[in-house]
């Protein structure tokens, strides 16, 4: 296909991920963040699959594939099942309103368009809007990251930064070493891992609330 | 839909064919919920029914009402039918005279929802207060993003009159869409329940204290009155699903035939409504009507996504 | 002979650790440990060796240098003083119930596994192996800090995982940028991150992107390296380790973040000129010191008034490093090895002191000379060193950054400098001289002092002193070299 087409469909894809991550950020209940930001790795793995076939990188393909299984479908699984397993059901109410939240976030999309504009000749080596949308993707993250007052809460804000990490990096001309690719998301699982661990072992001594988790100080 | 001007006559028939749609479109959502609900429901033209019916009884009017009350209804049903002069329904291209555009048919949308509220004021009920409190309150949350939404597309085609927006569009609708339309669109679906009075922002079902905004501003009016009111509603209800499908479906025939071509244009026209009508009532039937102060929340999302899409646009 | 030994360095650790996990006994598992890092201490030495003789030599992702060799000589000293250490600490940290006797070896195999991954860190070339790498230490220690199984340490493990984590995805963002900037200019597949092949092309990346990059690097491992205002961490995670993992995280852990910092400060200098990162680093080392002293000053506990200082001087090296030229950069390096020394020492002989005691509250800890007169001697010592006194190792690497800060006009970075090291000299001089000297709390046990702790601890003390009084001229050799590596 055409680097014309490429570049649409990049772009339509990144406008996709930007709203499954409204949705992360204005989530109410946590299994609403989870079904988000597996749609979010979905949409990564279809993104991997498209530059796969406009630039015949193989390395893609294998991306595109540990992407569908490992954070489309087994990362969420586990985080499902110890949600399920802490038994959370009530809506947590985020550290700052969701109002403002949202503010920031719009901000933070603002911002991160104006960045990559001015940094003009690098986006010949980067296929469209994945640049900033890479940045906001990130940033965002963060930002759920910053105002997820359950543990979970932050661990999805992980996922999500690490999909804007990775969106960014595929569309880099060239393209990651494949060993780097698959190092990250062996790292990324490895934290999934530890912290669901720690997050039971916490609850078993405190609430799992983080906000209750302030007793050190000063 | 057929691209080229829309002469006096079509735009007097494409008026007055949106005003007797409309209470079509809410029978049709009727029926849809009833069903989804394993209920027969009333049938689908329940609602002209129900016109016909006020506008055979008297008027009732509070003391404390002045005349202003009598003109009300008048007033919104003109601005709302006005407002429905400018979608385009049969075919998408610019009135042969300058006529208003998008902005015109968001402000008289806001004006018809001024008015109501004004009405709703002036018979001095404590229902009618809470009622127009309670929408003034959501209007700042849902005509911003309404404009944005216009805006993002309009920022492509370089122009806000509806009908030039859609012929611009053409009919290669889903490859057209530039990334922002996603955002764009996503908005608009966020804003149909608040620009309608659905779930889960109103209830249009019941007139109780505890759920109504729009309802709750109707309650004085009786007789004709509220029978212009009620065709008001429906008349915005397919206005807004018509400037949905402007913005975002401009699809149909594209010959130039005449009488065929207005009936292919009209089908067109009618299905995308019927596909959106459809979506507003699964919408009602799956969720629960929030409460009023986590209803910021829910117009956030779309204000969020207009804005992003916006920012897709011009960045 | 120098390519072999870089695949077979992060190879021992990870084999002791497999092979702690073989024994239950404690006895057997101390020495695995400290004949693992004896050997791995004999390797590098050989290979420091032929480094110096030979230059620099690379094998696929992996890479030394004599940066690098500073980092990695630092590293395992510290890796062999902590075994040394854990021996006898280890035995009453069992009798008291501290550490449970069935996990031990899951214990020294974490270590290992946490030792291992730093020694790739140093010598990862590629700067994505160098992420993973990190990465992979982040994992390790976490579990590491949480290790005690009670509720604060699991706090301040769950803090250390989430902040390291955000901080190190946004390095791995400015990793991405930086190398999309090299593949802009047409290096290929593995080029685009390996180090020494962007370098030989950095004088013509885009200065914009690689301005970016740099930021988001510096905000994400400034984070691992505890800079202020991402520090927030440091002093939870520090204080709630067990004490021989606190010294490897002050000591090294820190330090190795500070070695990504500085890869990418050579490839932003080489490409936005020098200014750019020097102003950068010396924000953020300017921060650093200003926000830890007050909490240096106001502190009751022992660990953390530690962690405290870890920041503050890590402010210092990115000083250092931001006033730039040879001076500088030679100091600031110098400051990587003399405080790593150091900070790993002062834990030490505070963990002995809080294992005697009971107590990480310093109000609680009076008369340690009485008790403990080696042990709390060595913490003086230490104390002292940290704060700046000669003729310990930390003054000379302080004066060489003042020394540099003045040739380069920084006055008001200097004076603020000056103002903080003298109140925490007197804070520092404050809390220690109230812990040794005076009566002794009752709760003080009044048993003699093990000889293993003794024994790291006075290893570490010398090489204090040693770089103290006079610096050898190996290291000299070798510190002069890294620097130009550096400056350019």
């Amino acid at each position: 296909m055409s680097a014309e087409t490429v570049r649409t469909i990049i772009d339509d894809l990144g406008a996709l991920l930007l709203f499954t991550m409204i949705l992360i950020l204005a989530a109410g209940q946590i299994y609403r963040a989870i079904y988000a930001v597996a749609a979010q790795s979905l949409l990564i793995a279809i993104a991997a699959a498209v530059l796969a076939t406009a630039t015949g990188n193989t390395d893609l393909w294998v991306i595109a594939g540990i992407t569908l299984t490992v954070k489309t479908i087994v990362l969420p699984w586990v985080l499902h099942r110890v949600v399920r397993r802490m038994n959370v059901r009530r809506e947590v109410e985020p550290v700052i309103p969701v109002a403002a939240t949202l503010a920031l976030a719009v901000m933070v999309v603002v911002m991160s368009f104006h960045l990559s504009a001015t940094l003009g000749p690098v986006n010949q080596a980067i296929t469209g809007n994945a640049l900033p949308v890479g940045i906001a993707l990130t940033l965002l993250g963060v930002l759920v990251m910053a105002t997820g007052k359950t543990a979970l809460n932050q661990m999805v804000g992980l996922f999500a930064s690490e999909n804007g990490i990775f969106f960014t990096a595929m569309a880099v001309t060239q393209g990651m070493p494949l060993i780097i690719e698959i190092g990250v998301i062996l790292d990324v699982i490895l934290a999934v891992l530890v912290m669901a661990i720690m997050v039971l072992r916490v609850r078993s001594t405190v609430d799992a609330d983080i906000a209750g988790l302030d007793r050190l100080r000063g | 839909m057929m691209t080229g001007e829309r002469s006096l006559g079509l735009l007097l028939f494409e008026m007055t064919f949106l005003v007797l749609l409309g209470p079509l479109v809410t029978g049709i959502i009727q029926k849809i919920k009833a069903r989804i609900q394993c209920r027969q429901g009333a049938g689908v033209l329940q609602p002209y029914r129900d016109l016909a019916k006020l506008f055979r009884k008297g008027t009732v009017q509070a003391d404390t009402a002045s005349g202003l009350f009598r003109l009300i209804p008048v007033l919104v049903l003109a601005a709302t039918v006005a407002a429905g002069a400018l979608i385009p329904v049969v075919r998408a291209g610019p009135p042969s005279f300058p006529l208003g555009d998008a902005l015109l048919l968001l402000g008289l949308l806001a004006l018809a929802r001024f008015l109501t509220a004004v009405g709703a004021l002036d018979a001095g009920g404590a229902f009618g207060g809470m009622g127009a409190s309670r929408e003034m309150t959501l209007a700042p949350l849902v005509e911003p993003v309404l404009m944005m939404v216009v805006f993002s597309t309009a920022v492509a085609a370089g122009t806000t009159e509806l009908g030039a927006l859609a012929a611009q569009r053409g009919t290669s609708w889903v490859l057209a869409w530039h990334a922002a339309d996603f955002l764009g669109f996503a908005a608009m679906l966020v804003l149909l329940p608040a620009e309608t009075g659905r779930i889960p922002v109103d209830n249009p079902d019941t007139h109780l204290e505890l759920t109504m905004l729009h309802e709750g501003m109707l309650l004085e009016h009786s007789g004709p009155g509220l029978g212009c009111m009620l065709l008001a509603s429906h008349t915005r209800q397919i206005v807004t699903l018509g400037l949905v499908s402007a913005l975002f479906f401009p699809i149909g025939p594209a010959n130039g035939a005449d009488a065929a071509g207005l009936l292919l244009g009209v089908g067109a026209f009618a299905a995308k409504i019927l596909v959106l009508a459809s979506y507003l009532a699964l919408v009602e039937s799956s969720y629960a009507k929030l409460r009023l102060f986590r209803v910021p929340q829910f117009l956030g999302i779309g204000f969020v996504c207009a804005l992003t899409a916006l920012a897709l646009r011009i960045l | 002979m120098t390519e072999t030994l870089l695949w077979v360095l992060p190879l021992v650790p990870t084999v002791t650790a497999l092979l702690m996990l073989t024994t239950r006994d404690r006895r057997i598992l101390s020495a695995i440990d400290v004949c693992g890092s004896a050997i791995l201490l004999a390797l590098t030495l050989v290979l420091a060796r032929e480094v110096a003789k030979g230059g620099p030599s690379a094998l696929g992702l992996l890479r030394i240098d004599d940066l690098g060799l500073v980092f990695l000589l630092l590293l395992v000293v510290l890796t062999l003083a902590v075994s040394i250490y854990t021996v006898g600490w280890l035995k009453q940290a069992v009798a008291v119930g501290n550490m449970r006797a069935e996990s031990l070896r899951s214990y020294f195999a974490l270590v290992h596994l946490f030792v291992a991954t730093m020694v790739v860190t140093v010598l990862a070339d590629n700067l994505g192996v160098l992420w993973i790498a990190m990465e992979g230490t982040t994992i390790t220690s976490a579990v590491l800090i949480g290790y005690h199984g009670h509720q604060h340490g699991l706090e301040a493990a769950w803090k250390y995982i989430i902040v390291t984590t955000i901080g190190i995805s946004f390095g791995l963002f400015g990793t991405v940028l930086v190398s999309a900037a090299a593949a802009a200019h047409g290096a290929v597949g593995a080029d685009a991150m390996s180090w020494s092949a962007i370098m030989k092309i950095a004088p013509m990346l885009n200065p914009g992107i690689v301005r970016i990059g740099f930021i988001f690097v510096m905000v994400g491992y400034g984070t691992k390296a505890g800079l202020a205002p991402m520090h927030l961490w440091l002093p939870d995670a520090h204080s709630q380790a067990p004490t021989p993992v606190s010294a490897l995280l002050s000591g090294v852990l820190i330090k190795c973040a500070l070695l990504g910092i500085i890869r990418f400060q050579t490839i932003a200098a080489a490409a936005c000129g020098p200014a750019f990162p020097a102003e950068v680093l010396l924000v953020f080392g300017l921060t650093s010191v200003v926000v830890a002293t007050p909490f240096i000053l106001a502190q009751n506990d022992l660990k953390r008034l530690l962690g405290y200082h870890s920041v503050e001087h890590v402010g210092i090296v990115a000083l250092g490093l931001g006033f730039g030229g040879t001076i500088g950069t030679y100091g600031a390096l110098l400051h990587v090895v003399n405080h790593g020394v150091t900070k790993a020492l002062a834990f030490f002989a505070a963990g002995k002191a809080i294992a005697r005691y009971g107590t990480r509250d310093m109000r609680v800890i009076r008369g340690l000379l009485a008790v403990a007169p080696i042990g709390a001697t060595l913490l003086m010592l230490a104390a002292l060193s940290l704060a700046g006194v000669p003729p310990f190792s930390i003054f000379v690497s302080e004066l060489m950054i003042l020394r540099a800060g003045i040739g380069q006009g920084h006055w008001v970075a200097i004076a603020i400098f000056l103002a903080m090291v003298v109140v925490i000299f007197a804070g520092l001089l404050h809390h220690v001289g109230a812990m040794a000297f005076g009566e002794p709390t009752e709760t003080a046990t009044r048993e003699p002092e093990a000889w293993s702790p003794l024994l790291g601890m006075m290893l570490l003390a010398a090489i204090m002193i040693l770089l103290g009084l006079t610096i050898p001229a190996s290291i000299d050799g070798l510190l002069r070299r890294a620097t130009e590596i550096v400056v350019g």
